[in-house]
């Protein structure tokens, strides 16, 4: 038999290669995929020094090069006197990112395509960091299509592993680059040629490097020929190989992952569980999942348990035998206070646990299997893999303790812990050179890794912020912690707005184009009440008397939609930002402030572009006909609520206006009542205004926010006119309407809380209705204690579930439900100056009655999905954000004052109790140990929650008494913080 | 018995009777001149198509011209009762309750690594296609039937799909034939089946046992369905697809690879399957000499497995009668009256130069011969696997 062989060969074209790789679909197919690549040879090198490659660049559609990139002149060091291009290999991105971001070095980067998606594979945020990086033009950062290129297209040998190819890829493109401006520079009959550096921590990699001839360093030997070498040098994250070397030596004490595909079967059979991880505020050893299999959440207690999982994480879990079971921890748990006296560069005898630590989970176990378990055991479970770290950068500030010589300046490295702002972060072990400057400063660090070899996670230093207890460190820290984007608006967003700048107008002629389908309501008696001293008037409102005895009710709000167009640089930035956040001192806005504080803002005695709800209501609040227009408005008057107030107060106002907003109020209080017999509750968070010195904007007071009618006023008509709107962009979009919803709690939120008033105050909370429980809330008053019903409203509003935006596909409608305001439908519609959901509200109300176009990104219900989701985080957030700056200024308003204040206790644990002191509406806690030396025996009475403190001290502390507190404020030793604390009187 | 083509050569009674009596020589001279054994020269390449898994393109001199796609997709395996079960989780006890297999299919099962496990009949799919033909038309279905028949014969290819306890490949062998199907297409497909399977690559499982699969997603660590002999362990020496050779005899001659007009006058014809299995370590080794050379699985040295024969039915039944002179008025004979009374009379001739169909049939001494001639060491079938096994690498 004879046979002529012809194999089949694609490398006969030089322009023609292709990639084969295997992959797997999501509904379980295998295929072999084949993709050809065609190179080309006009793919510029963008190097200013060039001009063959301007010639041969593909143009866009005007015929225009796009303009080149990297600097004539870059930067020299002493190494690289010509000046130097760097070529990062995937690694030294890895490793330094945080290096390549600095604005004051790290120009004329080449970013290869190979090392781009090789950042991409390995990390999606580190990737998103790389291409934001690529599109700021002053730090000149280029991407080089190597693959795409024929002279730089490395063909994969065989037998060769794709991380060699790609080296060599790497390296073909340094060396290609080298050639290339050598001959550039030629041609410019100049003398200084740039070199072209590589950086790699790969040692095999740089070893071939030098074996062709081809300039390459280490990251480290990089940065350590650059000025300020030392801060620099803690910016890098801990490299895999020193976390190798430290792997032969240390004992490995946590348990391995699970293999992807093992989590992932795993998952599919329902055997393992995915969710969220979340620590415990009060106890840094107590985690939770919450899974969609369990009603409850599944606990995960200790540190074994919650295996290298860092609040936030999405984990896989599973569920541990039932006699493994406990019941949530009754027991404070700091992980500042057990494990003080930790040395972060002693490795050898760590163990997981450590033997404080044992104790405190012993107690715990003890206590659980002596009281009766079963009620009250919760499934618990273990971490068995992660599928998503979400790490970000975290703000805290040195162990003092962990420092080894403070007085020390010598310049030698050294591991420190750093103790994150977030009680629920663990410890992070970072190395550095400049722990003695960085005592007592707010710092920012990211979190590199968590080995099994190391008890805690191992992170670098990003930056400080600045020293602690300073306004500009900790509000920058808050921001940071509720990632907040407080960067000054960039220019392109500056650019969208109107030329004419403050000096804009509502055009004098009708017949302009801004006026086309607008009604003229200038002559309307329109005026708007807000806070004291607010500039972003969102809203105004006006009321007459109809022929027919009916009241025509006007809600005109800014119309912010005329300003900010769909899908503009403007827009995005808005709606990634989300929302205002207003901290209490400070405002962030999430437009720039010539729109928000003016041009938007409905502000008295001038013309301004309104979106009007007009509904003509009966005198019995009952809404006959709604009506919704795009308007021109000019408000008579602004006020205060306060102002407002004493107008409509004030016998002797006779004037239309006062009738007006008299109207005003006698239908907004008939309107509660109808929202009030619907079952809307009236639920309490604790509020509390500070009160600051204008100028310097210290703190002087603290005063709980009054509550006067004219709050509710307008409140009330604002929720009339955002539960109309959702009516109408509802009908007009059954699919894509971007709604808000508060979905109905599940009844076991409020067991623990029925349980607690049935227990203490013989009490029924009755839960099977929004109606129900606002009922039975209502009921729950005791005499002797006024302070006593808000106490449990606070508490009631906590078991709530938050809630959210959607849109309106994704969810059937008996889902739409507001549960708080028992309203069938919501949106946001009233406040688009601050908030991003109202104004895309308007968007689709525009739509709705035909003003204009509905944008695309509103008619795709997968785009609003992702708005949605972003908007829900951002509005959580600021809210965080906000909160914790009030605690803040209150913390900084009770600076070295010693107040005696009334109290009460919210929650007992076996080792202590939370106190919620209305007048500055914090809550602290007192620990048994607090009370006094020796620390006092307590004995724990889970059922009655009732504490019995016996030793130095004598008291029986029991949930919601009333108790006296003593609020001072400590410095803390070890770290130089201030803190409120609260004592027992 | 498989059909023959319907495409009838048109060649006259005198013609046919020449070729006849030519083949019939000994030695037989062949119309191409070849000697018994010789195959046409033809062209062959593997790995043709670069999205199949495996792929092959064979060129006959003929001009008929096959090519061969052969893809996997994983799939869940049908639950199986327990007892059979308990064999998949061994670690290597395939084929130890060997109710379904004979013993050879221990050198799949106890594969070591990640393919272990008992495959199933189902999990190979051949589908031929043919230019004119439906594709349930008889010709195209025999095709198929007969080349997997031989594929699943052995044991190990099925085997080797299992992927894990309840996943495994679906292996699709898709044979197209280019050109019009001039002699018995049956050879050439095998051919281009088993060059074809010889390059398939199996994509390389990363996850555990008992994960649902994950793969990797580099093709260059993709593993050869067939492994050579380089790569693969003492255990597991290289072994070959199966090929179906087609084998004519007349009179006592036996005739490897009949051209179209060979097969015109062919006495009988057999598609005879058989597989290469690994050659023994020791060659002292002569396990069984049986006289009957049908169930001869392993004659003397030889690595040569006879796996499935089928008969063919040859073409030359439907060629059309010599007249001899003596039947023919023309020439003085006096013709029979009626075709009946002629087959009689035709039956009792033997006169040599006149054409008459075979009736079928094949005696059992001429078939020992034609199976021998194929397994025996050094025989055809061996020649045949060294020359493909040269396509596929190269040489």
């Amino acid at each position: 038999m004879t046979s002529l062989k012809r194999s089949y060969d694609p490398g006969n074209a030089p322009n023609l290669s292709s990639k084969v790789y295997v992959r797997t679909t999501r509904a379980g197919k295998v295929q072999k995929i084949v993709r050809e690549l065609y190179l080309r040879r006009d793919i510029p090198c963008s190097s200013r020094l060039c001009s063959a490659c301007l010639d041969v660049a593909p143009t866009d559609y005007r015929n225009k090069v796009a303009p080149f990139v990297l600097s004539a002149t870059p930067a020299a060091t002493k190494s690289f006197p010509n000046g130097h291009y760097l070529v990062p290999d995937t690694n030294a991105f890895i490793n330094g990112m945080d290096l390549f971001e600095l604005q004051t070095g790290f120009h004329d980067v080449i970013v290869l395509q190979t090392v781009l998606e090789e950042v991409k594979n390995r990390s999606l945020p580190l990737y998103h960091r790389l291409t934001s990086l690529t599109r700021n033009e002053s730090k000149r950062f280029y991407v080089f299509f190597n693959e795409f290129r024929q002279e730089t297209y490395a063909a994969r040998d065989r037998d060769e592993t794709i991380n060699d190819r790609n080296d060599r890829a790497v390296r073909m493109a340094v060396k290609w680059y080298g050639e290339h401006l050598q001959q550039a520079v030629k041609a410019r009959k100049s003398s200084r040629c740039p070199s072209i550096v590589m950086i790699s921590d790969d040692k095999e990699n740089l070893r071939k490097a030098r074996k062709e001839n081809i300039a390459a360093t280490s990251l480290f030997k990089y940065i350590e020929g650059l000025d300020e070498a030392d801060k620099l040098l803690d910016m890098i994250s801990v490299g895999q190989e020193q976390r190798d070397n430290r792997l032969d030596k240390a004992a490995l004490i946590y348990p391995e992952y699970f293999s992807l595909s093992k989590l992932l079967t795993g998952i599919k059979s329902e055997v393992l569980h995915q969710g969220t991880f979340t620590v415990s505020p009060y106890n840094y050893l107590e985690g939770s999942v919450h899974v969609p299999a369990f009603n409850r959440a599944l606990l995960v207690l200790g540190r074994e348990n919650s295996n290298r999982a860092v609040s936030g994480d999405v984990v896989v879990v599973e569920v541990l035998p039932k006699d493994q079971w406990k019941a949530p921890s009754s027991k404070l748990v700091d992980e500042e206070t057990v494990n003080k006296n930790e040395n972060p560069e002693v490795e050898e005898a760590e163990t997981i646990v450590s033997e404080l630590e044992r104790k405190a989970l012993q107690e715990e176990v003890k206590k659980t299997h002596g009281t009766n378990a079963e009620g009250h055991a919760q499934p618990t479970a273990r971490v068995v893999g992660v599928i998503k770290r979400n790490w970000r950068h975290y703000v805290g500030h040195i162990d003092k303790d962990s420092v080894r010589d403070p007085a020390n300046q010598t310049r030698t490295q050294q591991t420190v812990f750093l103790i994150p702002m977030d009680k629920r972060i663990p410890k992070i072990r970072i190395r550095t050179r400049q722990a003695g400057q960085l005592l007592g400063q707010r710092i920012l660090v990211t979190i590199d890794s968590w080995d099994r070899d190391s008890r805690y996670p191992v992170g670098h230093f990003v930056r400080s912020l600045g020293e602690l207890e300073t306004k500009g460190a900790e509000t920058e820290a808050l921001l940071l912690e509720y990632d907040v984007q407080y960067r000054p608006f960039p220019k392109t967003v500056l650019d969208c707005l109107p030329p004419e700048g403050h000096d804009w107008r509502v055009p004098a002629d009708t017949n302009d184009l801004g006026w086309e389908s607008r009604r003229d309501l200038r002559d309307l008696l329109v005026c708007s009440i807000d806070p004291p001293g607010c500039v972003d008037i969102d809203d105004a409102l006006h009321a007459r008397k109809m022929p027919n005895g009916n009241f025509e009710v006007g809600v005109h709000i800014a119309d912010v939609s005329h300003f900010v167009r769909s899908n503009n640089a403007m827009d995005d930035e808005a709606s990634m930002r989300g929302t205002t956040v207003y901290l209490v001192d400070k405002r962030i806005d999430m437009l720039p402030t010539l729109l928000g504080t003016d041009l938007c803002s409905l502000k008295p005695y001038v013309e301004r572009y309104a979106f009007s709800v007009l509904w003509e209501i009966t005198a019995d609040a009952v809404v006959v006909k709604s009506d919704f227009v795009k308007s021109v408005i000019r408000s008579r008057e602004a006020f205060s609520y306060e102002q407002a107030q004493i107008r409509i107060d004030n016998k002797s106002q006779k004037d239309d206006l006062t009738q007006g907003m008299r109207t005003l109020m006698m239908l907004s209080k008939k309107l509660r009542q109808n929202r009030m017999d619907a079952g809307a509750l009236n639920l309490a968070s604790p509020e509390v205004r500070v009160q600051t010195e204008s100028e310097t904007s210290d703190p002087m007071d603290v005063q709980t926010k009054q509550m006067l009618d004219t709050n509710s006023l307008v409140e009330e008509f604002m929720l009339l006119a955002n539960i109309s709107v959702a009516r109408k962009i509802y009908d007009a979009f059954p699919q894509t309407a971007l709604l808000r919803r508060h979905g109905a709690p599940p009844r076991t939120n409020f067991e623990e809380l029925q349980n607690q008033l049935m227990v203490k105050k013989d009490m029924e909370l009755r839960t099977e209705s929004s109606k129900a429980v606002a009922e039975s809330l209502d009921t729950c008053i005791d005499p002797s204690n006024p302070f006593f019903n808000t106490l449990v409203r606070i508490m009631a509003t906590r078991c709530m579930m938050s809630a959210e935006y959607f849109c309106s596909g994704t969810q059937a409608e008996p889902e739409f439900r507001h549960y708080g305001l028992a309203s069938e439908i919501y949106t946001h519609f009233t406040s688009p100056i601050r908030r991003y959901a109202d104004l895309e509200a308007h968007r689709q109300l525009a739509a709705a009655i035909g003003y204009e176009q509905l944008d695309a990104s509103l008619q795709s219900r997968h785009k609003l999905e992702g708005v949605c989701k972003n908007l829900n985080v951002r509005h959580r957030n600021a809210q965080m954000a906000g909160r914790a700056s009030v605690e803040y200024y209150v913390g900084q308003a009770l600076k070295g004052k010693v107040l005696d204040e009334e109290g009460f206790v919210m929650k007992v644990f076996s080792n202590g109790f939370v106190v919620f002191v209305p007048r500055f509406g914090i809550e602290g806690l007192i620990r048994l140990r607090d009370l006094g030396t020796p620390e006092p025996a307590g004995a724990f009475d889970a059922e009655n929650y009732r504490l019995t403190i016996t030793g130095s001290r004598n008291v029986t502390i029991d949930l919601f008494e009333k108790v006296t507190i003593r609020i001072s404020d400590e410095r803390e030793e070890s770290t130089g913080k201030r803190k409120i604390k609260l004592r027992l009187v | 018995m498989a059909p023959a083509t319907t495409q009838q050569l048109l060649l006259s009674p005198a013609e046919l009777s020449y070729i006849h009596s030519s083949l019939s020589l000994q030695p037989p001279i062949r119309p191409d001149s070849r000697t018994p054994t010789q195959f046409r020269p033809l062209v062959a390449e593997s790995d043709i198509l670069p999205n199949a898994n495996g792929s092959a393109r064979i060129c006959f001199a003929d001009g008929t011209e096959a090519i061969t796609g052969v893809k996997v997709q994983m799939e869940k395996s049908a639950w199986k009762p327990s007892a059979e079960h308990g064999v998949h989780l061994g670690p290597g006890g395939g084929g130890e309750d060997g109710d379904e297999e004979e013993e050879d299919e221990d050198s799949g099962g106890k594969r070591k690594g990640d393919r272990q496990g008992v495959g199933d009949n189902s999990w190979v799919e051949v589908n031929v296609d043919i230019p004119g033909y439906r594709d349930d038309d008889t010709m195209p279905v025999f095709l198929a039937a007969m080349l997997t028949e031989a594929l699943l014969a052995t044991g190990t290819l099925k085997n080797r799909l299992w992927i894990t306890e309840r996943y495994h490949w679906k292996l699709y062998v898709d044979i197209l034939l280019l050109s019009q199907p001039l002699s018995y297409p049956l050879p050439l497909l095998s051919l281009t089946t088993h060059l074809a399977l010889l390059s398939t690559r199996l994509p390389a499982l990363i996850s555990g046992p008992s994960d649902d699969p994950l793969f990797n997603d580099d093709w260059n660590a993709s593993y050869p369905l067939y492994p050579r002999s380089p790569q693969t362990t003492s255990t597991s020496p290289s072994d070959h697809p199966p090929i179906t050779l087609l084998v004519m005899s007349v009179n006592s001659n036996i005739i490897f690879d009949p051209s179209r007009e060979e097969l015109a006058v062919a006495e009988s014809v057999l598609a005879i399957s058989v597989a290469c299995t690994p050659s023994p370590n020791d060659t002292t080794t002569t396990t069984t000499s049986s006289s009957h050379p049908a169930n001869d699985t392993q004659s003397k040295d030889s690595n040569i497995r006879l796996l499935a024969i089928r008969t063919v039915d040859p073409p030359s039944r439907f060629t059309p009668p010599g007249v001899p002179d003596a039947m023919n008025a023309a020439t003085g004979g006096s013709a029979p009256v009626g075709s009946r009374e002629a087959a009689a009379v035709r039956e009792g001739m033997e006169q040599d130069g006149v054409w008459r169909p075979p009736r079928g049939g094949v005696g059992r001494v001429v078939l020992g011969r034609m199976i021998k001639a194929v397994v025996e060491k050094g025989g055809v079938a061996e020649e045949v696997f060294e020359a493909l096994e040269g396509v596929h690498t190269g040489t």
